[in-house]
């Protein structure tokens, strides 16, 4: 009977909370799918390398999913005690009929439960045909070939998400309970009667409390313009209060202030419903300023990590061809015959490879040629932050020559053209170009002013173009120089390079060599394209999937509360717009009313976003270009495009539900 | 005398072929203007059904009623907007102000929904504010006044837009006897001074005092009428009593 009570009501208010219930089926969609990465492995052709860090995404995955399921929590409590509270006096006529607290508690358990079932089969059916669409971009990412197509299905993600939907549930019950058992009956009865008294506020005060609020902001746009977000700190935590503090005090003053503003143009003010729309938001904002302040921050966090995100990835995917030019190369810091070394511990290179090449590289003694030697011309361009101290510190470290001839050899095993220089030319060149813009154009720049260095006593002129090509895999060197062979007669070998390629299957066999490598203890640097990609692609997918994880859940959780709010407050205006129309307001004219406060509802927290988010991603570029600058328009775009879709939808769906809520009789 | 209202041969039914409630049925009557006129009947008369097909809130079965030459049962839902704005002014029981706007604004707001130059509309507001004696409680919230008071800012609102008719339903039926004098006394004002054609429902003898003529409705049929003529307001209010015990206690049917 109790049962039958409960979804009889859930089939009825399913209409009304049916933005409720797809948030939470997509919560729990992308919650699984988030939760299944370790399970995607299975079809994907990787190296023990990235299979190292997949377990790494798959445990930090784990760490932010509990920061996750405390925001939808949060969200399924909040919107639980809300659907309550919408129901007061059904519960109310429940209790005249005789029965007892308990029972519409259990009532209550019934719908959670009914509703928690439904949105979790959903939301796990969803998310099990979305986690394929994601191993096809894991392994994109992974630059895997998929290795057969295999349903993927993880069963440690699909109990995870049931544990801990069920303990949120459970939470949501607990919380509902504790509710109901606080009302009186006379409450109940009488709710639909109860208005919320306006409070009031001296308009004199509203507008101190606008202008303290928009001098906090300011205060930590310009804190945090100076300071840069580069070190977490005291003063990046102060400036975090400050700018939360002021958006705090922006919602609660912003009403009253516009209010009065509005109120002194008289001709706009008594226009159509104006005045009406305006005595609306005025008359709520006591009640929902503080959950309009969240729904911005964490709009404000969305559009930061979304925009930011993707950049980093950006700036990470272009390179690392550029930082692994061959399959294995292997070093050591002095003069040494690697393929010897090799064969003498019994790992033979023809096993692997066809050919290979070794190189020396060659460096002064003496500080006649040291980094600072080249980047001092140019110092005045390196910039500032904090930065120049960092080069500055490695102006004694000497500058490495290779030989053109084995420049070229290298060349010719990556396939890429060579270089030919005349007797007194040397050339610049940085395997770094893609990730550091900032080395880049000083270089360029260096190059540029026409200089000439004096190498072994002998002066070359710089050649006029800066190679970018890869030597070996993950150089230490910010830069070096090609110099022609009988340049570095004079100097000393600094260290031995083994390059090569692996024959076939590269990614087996680049293992197989490590783990060779490893066995027989070989005192040499082993750096594999294996680990190299493996390393930048594992980077890329953390910080892609950590903010698109996080992103999501923020957007949709609070455009889902405003949904609601919004929602409910159709709800109890309806009898406001029923006056409205017996006194001569037509549809349109109140559905007109309707889309602008929802709009209103729904922009003001974006736009204030949208303001932090300028500021914040300014100085969140600041802070990557020590590593890689941001194509930050493109990324700005794209988090709009998603942001609109997402946010546009939950404002359109609440724009219709609201209107049907008001508007039929 | 104009005729500003003419209801003739309307019907209502509710329900369906089972079981079928004739709330109105055949009624015909007509109001001219500047007639304060009332209804009178017993709950359930339907008396409220009534005024809701007059004031357009509601839908006839059959039959027309025609306000100032136009016969609402014809028009769709826009211009029945169109028309309540211009048209009517209303009064409620519960008042129907919005909580959330100032006695001011709630008066004006007819006004602003019909578009009118917002200086005009300010001066007419005051106007109509210092003829009720509701000056003083505009800058009020509803909230903050009385039910008198309240209900003075809806004759307010209702007689704004200067209306062919002012619709009012059970307009006292909130408030106690000195607020419901004083009331009448506001509308009788409105009526005499301003030429407010009225058409109030009560089942208040009282309150049906204050009027020119009453029509009686028992069981959705016109039981009766009677005209106050040139009778003070004591006479009319015992013959209002006579027929209301006529109306209530059928005593042949007791005995």
């Amino acid at each position: 009977m109790y049962f039958k009570l409960s979804l009889r009501n859930v089939r009825k208010s399913f209409s009304d909370y049916a933005l409720y219930f797809l948030t939470l089926t997509f919560g729990v969609c992308v919650f699984y799918v988030f939760n299944s990465i370790e399970a995607q492995k299975a079809m994907m052709h990787i190296s023990s390398s990235a299979q190292q860090i997949m377990k790494t995404i798959t445990w930090l995955m784990d760490g932010v999913s509990v920061f996750v399921s405390f925001i939808l929590g949060f969200l399924i409590v909040y919107a639980n005690n809300f659907l309550i509270r919408r129901r007061k006096r059904e519960f109310g006529i429940y209790m005249t009929l005789g029965m007892e607290k308990g029972k519409i508690s259990r009532i209550l358990i019934s719908e959670t439960f009914i509703i928690g079932v439904f949105s979790l089969a959903a939301g796990l059916f969803a998310g099990v045909f979305l986690s394929q669409w994601l191993s096809v971009v894991t392994a994109k990412l992974f630059e895997a070939s998929m290795a057969e197509y295999r349903f993927i299905f993880s069963l440690s993600a699909l109990l995870k998400t049931i544990l801990y939907f069920g303990i949120i549930f459970v939470i949501a019950i607990v919380t509902s309970t504790v509710v109901i058992s606080k009302y009186k009956l006379i409450d109940l009865i009488n709710s639909i009667k109860q208005n919320e008294t306006p409070k009031i506020k001296n308009p004199a005060v509203t507008t101190v409390l606008f202008i303290l609020s928009v001098l906090l902001i300011g205060t930590a746009y310009r804190l945090v313009l100076k300071n840069g977000i580069a070190s977490f700190d005291r003063m990046l935590a102060f400036e975090c209060v400050l700018g939360a503090a002021g958006t705090f005090l922006f919602f609660a003053s912003l009403s009253g202030f516009f209010l009065g503003l509005f109120k002194a143009n008289r001709s706009r003010y008594f226009s159509g419903l104006n005045m009406f729309i305006m005595r609306q938001i005025n008359s709520r904002i006591n009640t929902a300023h503080i959950s309009m302040s969240f729904i911005c921050l964490m709009l404000f966090v969305t559009i930061g990590i979304f925009s930011t995100g993707l950049g980093i990835t950006k700036v990470l995917n272009k390179g690392f061809r550029d930082a692994a030019p061959f399959d294995v190369s292997l070093s050591v810091e002095k003069d040494a015959d690697l393929s010897a070394i090799l064969s003498e511990h019994g790992v033979k290179l023809s096993d692997y490879s066809d050919s290979f090449i070794q190189y020396k590289e060659y460096s002064f003694k003496d500080d006649s040629l040291t980094l600072g030697t080249v980047l001092s011309k140019v110092e005045d361009q390196i910039p500032p932050e904090g930065r120049d101290t960092v080069i500055k510190r490695m102006y004694p470290m000497p500058v490495k020559l290779i030989r053109l001839s084995d420049y070229n050899r290298l060349m010719e095993l990556s396939g890429k053209p060579g270089l030919s220089l005349s007797g007194s030319q040397a050339a610049l060149l940085t395997q770094y170009a893609w990730s550091e813009a900032d080395l880049q154009s000083l270089l360029e720049n260096y190059i540029s002013q026409g200089s000439h260095l004096n190498i072994g006593g002998a002066d070359y002129s710089v050649y006029p173009r800066l190679l970018t090509e890869g030597i070996v895999n993950n150089g230490y060197d910010i830069f070096v120089l090609v110099v022609p062979d009988e340049a570095v007669q004079k100097s000393a070998v600094s260290g031995s390079v083994l390059c090569f390629n692996m024959r076939a299957d590269s990614v087996a066999a680049q293992d197989r060599f490590e783990d060779a490598l490893m066995a027989k203890g070989i005192p040499a640097r082993c750096v594999s394209k294996n680990s190299v990609l493996a390393q930048a692609a594992g980077s890329k997918a953390i910080i892609s999937f950590v903010c698109i994880y996080v992103g999501i859940i923020f957007l949709i959780t609070s455009a889902a509360v405003l949904a609601l709010q919004q929602l409910s407050e159709a709800a109890d205006n309806k009898h406001r717009y029923a006056i409205l129309k017996k006194i001569g307001a037509d549809n349109g004219l109140l559905s007109r009313t309707i889309l602008k406060q929802i709009a209103i509802y729904f922009m003001i927290p974006l736009a204030l976003a949208c303001v932090h988010s300028i500021v914040g991603i300014k100085v969140a570029n600041d802070a990557i270009r020590q590593i890689g600058s941001l194509n930050a328009a493109l990324n700005i775009v794209i988090t709009a495009a998603a942001i609109l879709l997402i946010y546009g939808t939950y404002f359109v769906a609440t724009y219709l539900g609201s209107k049907k809520i008001i508007l039929r009789n | 005398m104009g005729e500003i209202l003419k209801v003739s041969n309307v019907e209502k039914y509710y329900g369906n072929k089972g079981s079928l409630t004739k709330a109105l049925d055949r009624v015909s009557f007509s109001v001219s203007e500047g007639e304060f006129t009332g209804i009178m009947g017993s709950s359930g008369s339907g008396k409220t059904t009534l005024l809701n097909c007059i004031s357009t809130i509601d839908s006839v079965t059959a039959g027309n009623v025609i306000i100032r030459g136009a016969d609402i049962t014809r028009m769709n839902s826009r211009s029945l907007a169109k028309f309540r704005r211009e048209e009517l002014g209303f009064m409620f029981q519960d008042y129907n102000l919005l909580d959330t706007l100032t006695g001011f604004e709630n008066i004006i707001l007819p006004l602003t929904i019909a578009g009118e130059n917002h200086r005009s509309a300010v001066d007419k507001v005051n106007e109509v504010a210092k003829r009720l004696e509701i000056s003083e409680i505009l800058e009020k919230y509803p909230y903050e006044m009385s039910g008198g008071q309240r209900q003075r800012i809806a004759a307010a609102r209702a007689i704004i837009t200067g209306p062919a008719l002012i619709l009012a339903d059970e307009p006292t039926g909130a408030l106690d006897s000195k607020s419901a004098r004083m009331l009448m006394e506001c509308l009788e004002s409105l009526n005499t001074g301003m030429r407010a054609t009225i058409l109030m429902v009560t089942h208040d003898a009282f309150t049906a005092s204050y009027c020119h003529r009453i029509l009686f409705i028992k069981d959705g049929k016109i039981f009766n009428e009677l005209v106050r003529g040139a009778d003070t307001r004591k006479e009319f209010f015992g013959k209002i009593i006579e027929v209301v015990t006529l109306l209530g206690g059928d005593a042949a049917n007791v005995l």
